[in-house]
């Protein structure tokens, strides 16, 4: 009786967060019952989060190591200017794209640089890089927003775009591209996080630095490797925003990076240890996105929206930092 | 786990009385009004005028702000097209949203641009004139100054009806052989553009200590030029006749030019009149009318000394 009540305590102390968001859904489908729980509503959400998610997804790997990358906002700035440069040089799509990640990787290994072998705190350190990724997209695009013909229609259809999975309304309904690429990132997130020496190391480092070096493990090329890993996420986030609004503007990131280490924050909350995973993660920013389409359709004011889900930022972590430590 | 299900308790609980408290009924016709500047002065008078014509119209409008996110608004229109609202109304430059006007426009819901931009997939667009109001300005700056001296310009071309500003502000100062260009700044808008505004102004003067080395100040909009206005002051150096003009009219830029100092001019948009107007729009479509003007404007006017009462109580 006592270990089933031990077990059960155990579980609810990991799982108030997903207790929390599944009476936001409840809520919801009540009060807006013709739309919010429809195929059609829940793959529009997919979508819409799609851009947060992999930033979130990538922005995991460097907080299991207790990092964090304040830069990746401006480096999908950066990477939206990047390719929307090459497709007004009438360069081909896929170089603009692969330019755009490369430079995402760049701004990732300047990140791990400056961590791992200059040591500089993460928090100062890509403060500093985020300055200096939104300073060259401006730059680079002269403060200008690339819009119109000189983004190719390959590349903004692409957002638009995805696989039929059937009718409504007598227009097509589909399983939107965006929606497709932000899982493939789940998936290789979580392979790399949970299923390779890799992630079991940076776990370690997150764990215990010191200890994870007696141990072996080569902090700071894992790090480096973790921070480039994120600043590529950051570069394919941009790159969806740029296609979704089928424009580059050196400032369209900038509301990424916030909302990433919430959702990271939030899915903490379900790890019995409050590490990161990236399925935690997920369910971040699954909270945040249904928060702001039920909100919307419900007609609540956008600002009392942005004050609920700071609270519930807040609720979250506070209720499982208090049961642990009242553990 | 008790006091997880407290926290989670409170939350839901205080969440949902916020929110009982602002859903509507919801038979009468329903806008959605989305933007991501709903934080700037001039945006808020839009909506203002917005509101204003559609209480009177019975309408039930939905007022949503995405806080400077442009991809949210493209999410905003998916989620108020998917609750099938009867107009949505949109303060963002529509290129940059077309994701979201094609859904809208595939579920058969018009768009209505209120001081966005034109665009194929919008019913129209009300807006003010952007091209002549920085053809005032620019022209009472070179008539004051006798279309002779340096003139530091404050511009933002990462947004179109502001970039379309600066232009016509290039033109006509470029226009005028003996005007020089001493810097075409563009100021850091996170905070709302004074601040930064005055800082890079700072360094215009500090850079130009010569007295009549600046002979204007010419602003695509009233922040930078009540930055440049605090530079100015703080220098010591508003006896030197330096010209200021912005454009928009917000209040501060009004008590600046009726106080009489550098400020001289700015350029008033009826902004609660676009709101107004657009409204007038969404009437007409709604009642089954086609509009085929694909932008509406609506006049501004110069504010000087000699009219800034008129716009004071207002």
């Amino acid at each position: 009786m006592v270990s089933t009540q031990a077990q059960l305590g155990r579980w609810l102390r990991r799982s108030g967060t997903l207790i929390g968001f599944i009476v936001v859904i409840v809520y919801f489908t009540i009060n807006i019952p013709n739309t919010f729980l429809t195929l059609p509503n829940w793959l529009n959400i997919s979508q819409q989060i799609s851009m947060l998610a992999v930033v979130a997804f990538t922005m995991t790997i460097v907080m299991v190591m207790g990092d964090f990358d304040l830069s990746v906002g401006s480096m999908a700035s950066l990477a939206g200017i990047v390719a929307a440069l090459l497709f007004r040089d009438s360069q081909p799509v896929l170089l603009g794209v692969v330019a755009a990640l490369v430079v995402g990787l760049i701004g990732g290994l300047i990140n791990g640089v400056l961590v791992s072998y200059i040591g500089i705190t993460p928090f100062v350190a890509t403060l500093g890089t985020l300055t200096v990724f939104s300073g060259v997209a401006f730059l680079l695009s002269g403060g200008e927003t690339i819009f119109g013909r000189d983004i190719p229609a390959d590349f903004s259809t692409f957002a638009r775009g995805g696989i039929p999975v059937g009718m409504v309304n007598e227009r097509p309904l589909l399983f939107p591209n965006l929606t497709i690429m932000a899982l493939i990132v789940f998936v290789i997130v979580w392979v790399v996080l949970e299923q390779t020496a890799f992630g079991r190391r940076l776990y370690a480092i997150g764990g215990n630095v010191e200890a994870a070096r007696l141990g072996g493990v080569r902090v700071r090329l894992l790090r480096l490797i973790a921070f480039m890993l994120t600043g590529m996420g950051a570069a394919l986030a941009g790159l969806m925003y740029a296609s979704r609004v089928a424009s580059a503007n050196p400032t369209q990131g900038a509301g990424l990076m916030l909302d990433a280490i919430a959702a990271v924050f939030l899915g903490m909350t379900l790890s019995e240890e409050g590490e990161p995973h990236v399925a935690g993660t997920l369910l971040g920013i699954l909270i945040l996105g249904v928060l702001d389409n039920g909100l919307t359709q419900m007609k609540v004011d956008s600002y009392v929206r942005e004050v609920l889900i700071g609270a519930i930022i807040i609720g979250a972590v506070t209720s499982s930092s208090l049961n642990r430590r009242g553990r | 786990m008790r006091r997880i299900a407290l926290f989670m308790t409170l939350l839901v609980v205080a969440a949902f009385t916020l929110m009982g408290t602002v859903v509507m009924a919801q038979d009468a016709p329903s806008v959605a009004v989305i933007t991501p500047y709903l934080a700037q002065p001039g945006t808020q008078f839009l909506v203002e005028g917005f509101q204003t014509s559609a209480t009177d119209l019975g309408w039930t409008v939905n007022v949503i702000d995405t806080a400077g996110d442009v991809a949210a608004v493209i999410s905003r229109i998916e989620d108020v097209v998917n609750q099938g609202v009867d107009a949505i109304v949109i303060n963002v430059d529509p290129a940059q949203v077309s994701a979201g006007l094609q859904t809208a426009a595939d579920a058969g819901i018009p768009v209505f641009g209120m001081d966005a931009g034109a665009d194929a997939l919008l019913i129209t667009n009300v807006t003010s004139n952007g091209y002549a109001m920085a053809a005032e300005t620019a022209t009472y700056v070179t008539d004051r100054i006798g279309g002779a001296g340096g003139v530091v310009m404050f511009v933002f071309d990462p947004y179109p009806p502001v970039q379309k500003r600066g232009i016509i502000a290039d033109t006509i100062f470029g226009n005028n052989p003996d005007i020089t260009i001493i810097d075409r700044i563009t100021p850091d808008v996170t905070d709302g553009g004074i601040a930064d505004s005055r800082a890079k102004m700072e360094a215009v003067l500090a850079a130009n200590p010569e007295p009549g080395s600046i002979k204007a100040v010419w602003a695509a909009w009233d922040q930078p030029a009540l930055g440049a206005l605090q530079a100015i002051e703080a220098a010591g150096r508003q006896n030197e006749g330096i010209v200021i003009v912005g454009i928009d009219a917000n209040p501060q830029a009004l008590d600046a030019i009726a106080a009489g100092g550098n400020f001289e001019a700015s350029v008033a948009q009826d902004f609660s009149g676009i709101g107004e107007a657009t409204a007038d729009a969404v009437a007409r479509v709604l009642a089954g009318e086609t509009i085929n003007q694909r932008v509406i404007y609506v006049p501004t006017t110069l504010v000087t000394s000699a009219n800034v009462a008129d716009f004071l109580g207002s």
